[in-house]
Order: C-alpha cells, then sequence, then structure tokens
C-alpha cells in the first residue's frame, strides 16, 4: 500500500493531527463504462485511492462507498453496478493494483451482460482527480483514556478520518488501536475498534461509535472502583 | 489581527493550517495579478484576500495590468471563445495582446516567491517570468468545451506556468502541468453577507413594500435566459394554486448581453399584473440589499440552465436557506440533492420543491441549517486561502502526495 504519511504514532501522548485534502485534476474523464474501466486501468494509483479510499470524507449518507459506484448508481443510473462496486471492500487489498484490477473486472462484468451502451450528457461524466495530502496538528493531545474520549468528541471529522481511516494504509492498523494497545496496554478494546467495519458507517457515525466504546470501558472501570 | 474576525465563523480547522501555512512563507512574497481591481468575482474576492495572506505574515501584493480599449476588446472575445463561441482572433490580435502585456511587465515589478496570474490577460506574462519564484495560471472561466482555435494558444501560454488552477474538475482540460482544483468561496464579513440587525433587514422589507409574514420564493440572479426568469415565475405560479407565498426576482439587467434588455421585456411582460411578483432592478453593488433579501426569503431558487459555479446559491446557503437549484455548472457543488437543498431539471422540479418546502418548515429549517453547515466547510473565503497556500506549497515540493505542517 502506498505511504501517504508519518510513519505510526508512538510515545505515551496521543497527539490528534488532522488533515485537508488539495484537490488535483487530471483533465481525464469517462462518459460511459467502457471509458470508465479503460480509464481505471490506466489512470494513477493516486487517482484510484482518491476515488475509493478518501470516500468517506464527501460520504453523508452511507448509500454507496467510493465515488465509482455513486456515479454508476446515481448518474449512469446503472443499480446493480453501482451496488457490486459499493461491495467491494478497498481493505482487502494488499496494493492499489490489486484494487484496481478488481473494480475493472466488475465493470467489465457488468458490460458484458448490458451491452447497450449508456452515455451521460457533457458535465455529467466522471472525473478522474487525485489529492495531495496536508497533514497537520490538530491541537489536541491525550495521556489516558478520558483525555482520550474527550479530545475525540472535539477534533475536527478530518482527525477522525485520518487516524482511523487513512491510519490504516500507512501502517495497517487504525492509530487509536496503535496507541491504546502500544501506550495503554488495553489490547482488548484496541482490538473492539480494530474489528469495526470502516465502510459500513460515515465519519460522524465512526466518532459516535468509538466514543460509546470508550465510554464503556471508562463506566466499566469507574464501576470497579467504587 | 484580520483572521482573528473569523474566528466565530470559519472551521478552526481551516483556520489553524492557515497560521500553519503563513508561518510556513512568513517574510515571502505572493503576487497576484489580473485586469480589474473592480467589478466581478474575481477582484471581489481579492479584495478581501490580500489582506488576509498579509495578516499572517505573506508579503502579498496584488497588480492589475493595464489595458487600451482594444486590448480589452481582444480579451472579451478570448474570454468567449474559451467559453465556447466561436471568435476570430488575428495574429496582429494576438500580437496586440502580448505587446500590452510586455509593456505591462516593464511597469509592474514581477519579482516574487509565488505569483498567481488570473485568467487569459494577464496570460502571456509569464514570458517575462523573472528568475526564480514559481507561477501558478488560475483560470476561473470553464474551459471544458472551448472554441479550440484560441483555446489552443492560451493553453501554450498556460504551458509555461508551474501550474494551473481551475475552480472545478469539469472546467479543466488535460494539460501536462500539474492542476489544481479550488472551489470558489464567499466571505461571510462582507457586506453581502455579513449578519444584518433585524432593523435593517426590516427596513429593506419596508422599501421593497416585501409584506411581513407572507412566504418569500426569492431569485437572485442577472436578467438572462441561462438563469430562466420567465421558468422561475412558471414554477412560482405552479405553486400558488396551492400555498399563498410571494416571488421576488431581484438583479441587475444583463448589459453585456445584447439579448439583455429584451429578456428583461419579457419577464416583466410575462410577471405583469401580478401583485405578489416583484421584480427589482437593483443597481451595481447592492450587497446590502442582496444580503436582507436572502434573509427574508423562505425558499431561494438559483434555477439556472447554465451556469459558471453560481456562487449566489452558497451566499444564501450561508443565511441558512435551503436553495432550489438547477442541475447545472457548480451548482452540484453546492447543494446535495434531498441533504441540503433540491437539485431540479424543470419547472415542474421546481414547482414542486418549493411546495415540499413551504408545506414543511421542519424540513426547511433542518436543510437550511445543514445548507449552513456546506457552506462554513466548504465555501469560505479561509478555505479559499488555505487551498492557495497549499498549492504554493505542493508546487515547491513536486511528486509529493503527502505534505507534514508542524
Amino acid at each position: 500500500m502506498e505511504q501517504r504519511g508519518p510513519d505510526r504514532l508512538e510515545g505515551p501522548f496521543f497527539e490528534f493531527r488532522q488533515c485537508v485534502k488539495l484537490l488535483k485534476a487530471t483533465g481525464k474523464k469517462a462518459r460511459d463504462l467502457e471509458e470508465l474501466e479503460a480509464l481505471i486501468n490506466s489512470i494513477s494509483p493516486n487517482s484510484i485511492y482518491h476515488h475509493v479510499y478518501e470516500y468517506p470524507l464527501k460520504l453523508i449518507e452511507l448509500e454507496y462507498t467510493n465515488d465509482f459506484a455513486h456515479w454508476a448508481g446515481e448518474t449512469l443510473e446503472a443499480r446493480r453496478l453501482g451496488e457490486a462496486l459499493s461491495n467491494i471492500d478497498p481493505y482487502r487489498f494488499a496494493s492499489i493494483e490489486d484494487l484496481r484490477k478488481e473494480l475493472a473486472r466488475e465493470i467489465g462484468e457488468f458490460r458484458k451482460n448490458h451491452t447497450l451502451v449508456q452515455r451521460v450528457l457533457p458535465g455529467e461524466e466522471f472525473y478522474f482527480n487525485e489529492t495531495i495530502t496536508l497533514v497537520f496538528p490538530a491541537g489536541a493531545r491525550a495521556r489516558n483514556l478520558a483525555e482520550f474520549l474527550l479530545a475525540l468528541k472535539f477534533v475536527d471529522a478530518s482527525s477522525i478520518y485520518y487516524h482511523f481511516f487513512e491510519a490504516r494504509n500507512r501502517v495497517g492498523i487504525n492509530d487509536f488501536s496503535a496507541w491504546l494497545r502500544d501506550a495503554l496496554g488495553r489490547e482488548e478494546l484496541a482490538k473492539r475498534l480494530h474489528e469495526i467495519d470502516l465502510l459500513m458507517h460515515t465519519v460522524a457515525e465512526i466518532r459516535e461509535l468509538l466514543a460509546s466504546l470508550i465510554e464503556e470501558e471508562l463506566r466499566r472501570e469507574i464501576e470497579v472502583s467504587q | 489581527m484580520i483572521l482573528e474576525a473569523y474566528a466565530n465563523t470559519s472551521p478552526k480547522s481551516d483556520l489553524r493550517l492557515l497560521r500553519l501555512l503563513g508561518k510556513k512563507f512568513e517574510g515571502r512574497s505572493f503576487l497576484h495579478i489580473n485586469s480589474t481591481r473592480v467589478g466581478g468575482g474575481v477582484a471581489e474576492i481579492l479584495h478581501r484576500m490580500i489582506p488576509i495572506l498579509n495578516d499572517i505574515g505573506i508579503k502579498t501584493r496584488w497588480e492589475v495590468i493595464e489595458g487600451d480599449p482594444e486590448f480589452f476588446d481582444i480579451t472579451k472575445k478570448i474570454h468567449n471563445a474559451l467559453q465556447g463561441k466561436p471568435e476570430e482572433i488575428t495574429p496582429s490580435m494576438w500580437e496586440h495582446h502580448f505587446e500590452v502585456n510586455r509593456r505591462n511587465s516593464e511597469q509592474i515589478s514581477l519579482e516574487a516567491d509565488f505569483a498567481f496570474i488570473h485568467d487569459p490577460q494577464p496570460a502571456p506574462l509569464i514570458r517575462f517570468k523573472p528568475e526564480g519564484g514559481r507561477w501558478a495560471w488560475r483560470c476561473h472561466i470553464d474551459l471544458s468545451a472551448p472554441y479550440e482555435e484560441v483555446a489552443r494558444r492560451v493553453v501554450d501560454y498556460a504551458l509555461q506556468y508551474d501550474a494551473a488552477v481551475f475552480s472545478v474538475a469539469k472546467f479543466a482540460r488535460s494539460l501536462p502541468v500539474p492542476e489544481f482544483i479550488v472551489l470558489p468561496s464567499i466571505d461571510p464579513l462582507s457586506e453581502k453577507n455579513r449578519e444584518l440587525e433585524k432593523e435593517e433587514i426590516d427596513e429593506i422589507a419596508r422599501r421593497f413594500d416585501i409584506p411581513p409574514g407572507k412566504p418569500l420564493i426569492l431569485q437572485v440572479s442577472r436578467f438572462d435566459r441561462f438563469k430562466d426568469p420567465v421558468g422561475v415565475i412558471k414554477a412560482w405560479r405552479m405553486v400558488r394554486k396551492y400555498n399563498d407565498c410571494m416571488l421576488v426576482l431581484a438583479g441587475s439587467p444583463a448589459t453585456d448581453d445584447p439579448e439583455g434588455p429584451r429578456v428583461l421585456e419579457e419577464v416583466q411582460e410575462f410577471a405583469s399584473g401580478d401583485p405578489d411578483v416583484r421584480l427589482l432592478l437593483l443597481p451595481a453593488f447592492s450587497d446590502r440589499e442582496i444580503n436582507a433579501l436572502q434573509r427574508l426569503a423562505t425558499v431561494v431558487l438559483q434555477k439556472s440552465i447554465k451556469e459558471g459555479f453560481g456562487l449566489t446559491v452558497s451566499e444564501a446557503m450561508w443565511k441558512g436557506k435551503p436553495v432550489i437549484g438547477g442541475a447545472v455548472g457548480g451548482i452540484p457543488y453546492q447543494i446535495i440533492h434531498g441533504h441540503n437543498g433540491f437539485l431540479v431539471h424543470s419547472v415542474e422540479g421546481a414547482a414542486f420543491r418549493i411546495r415540499q418546502f413551504l408545506n414543511s418548515p421542519e424540513m426547511t429549517k433542518r436543510m437550511g441549517e445543514r445548507a449552513r453547515e456546506h457552506v462554513r466547510n466548504n465555501f469560505l473565503i479561509t478555505r479559499q486561502v488555505r487551498d492557495y497556500l497549499s498549492i504554493w506549497a505542493a508546487v515547491e515540493e513536486p511528486g509529493r502526495t503527502s505534505i507534514m505542517m508542524v
């Protein structure tokens, strides 16, 4: 998987970072599925990464899981393909190249059974973009679980995205779980966080889910100590 | 501190990154060049942006090239051609375009660590760029379907820059230089968008004879066919069969469009005799009036059938109004259908959605709140400044997909 940031966070503090994405155009666009498939096969890995892994950043309601599925389902009105592309779990793949092949294969399969070529109107094409990620401190740090919970509730959504979604591609595990395990020795909680299915939640939902899991752990501890 | 003024409006994260970028480029120079100091969205936003940039420590200058009437006739033709209109630009016209830029290069100091050259008028200045520094060509025009013969010449200039910057991906075209996308923005503190006192709003309502209590449907736009003012009246008439409400169409006549006066006449005729329709012909710079009208509205329309970016949508959304917009140009970037407004494709669609809003004040309020948040997170000037400086960081470190700011 492509390196997209610094190495894994270490040390007793958890320093929250956040990110913004600077959008770049490739100038390439697809008007129909044939062009979409061809461009998926040839476009830069950065572009595939953006349209799949960065989708949660713009996700408001869970309907699709990546830009290709969204365009197929909504603009081309190829609902079946939208569903099939949404069902691809990008975290299952060891490399962007493997993911690229799977996306193209799914579109190719659909095209075999749907020979009627549907072409969108000018302005509705699929525009292939890329991004540059700017990473910067979120202005919050935590030394223990209670501070962590508090910070988690007010940091920017892009901070949750950066540590919880994007970290999986950077270091194979989300930053929160890594810190809970390595700095606080909370293996069980780290595991529970890691097991959350990223594709099934928006960033806002993930924030709530994480907070409730941590709250539950803290409450249990308080009850034990009484 | 100018940036402090945005502390209660812009997202904290944007302000934090802006300060970091300010620190990164502290004392270095950023030059903007365009062709007019007044009128138009580019000048409007530069007026607001330059003080912010200086405030965070970047030595920012804004220069305006000067030209004779012939030059501006030529650049108007170039502008139209880039938007698809076939225009003949003769070799001597191109030469004049270049020559005016050459003369300007002798008058304006082009020394800068980073420069944004806005639109085609000053594009040839790249030929006079001093050693060092990096330049980006900032194109505010939709280049997706241009008149090719003219576009090729402009692109020849663009290719000599370190980067090109477009407003949305669909306005861009494939170029062998890095191409960045920076969505336009509104300034929440400008006269057009700042918070207004209730008395100010009431006074403007009285002046325009807008009765209190009656739901108000509003479209703010030039009287031009692409904004479909007749379609708006038709939609409102359909709504009127079910809901008591009034319609205000506010804007200025399209003076640079030969069809402008005819369109206005058509609209006046179509609306005549209906006391609940108001056509407000506002003089230029009626920013406070537009601000108040948007705040008075129950539902705002931007029923365009062709549009650039359509920032009036964000202006209304910032005031907590859900907008019903045509699904064209930059409107779908602002309105997320069914979440913070509705995208429509017909008069009937517009009428249906107006009725939905009028019959569901709760939904109107909820979507309006989401509209404001969407603008806060995506369409405020602080985000645009942030993006411009991020491009500077990116062109200084080409090939990087990730930049750490600490």
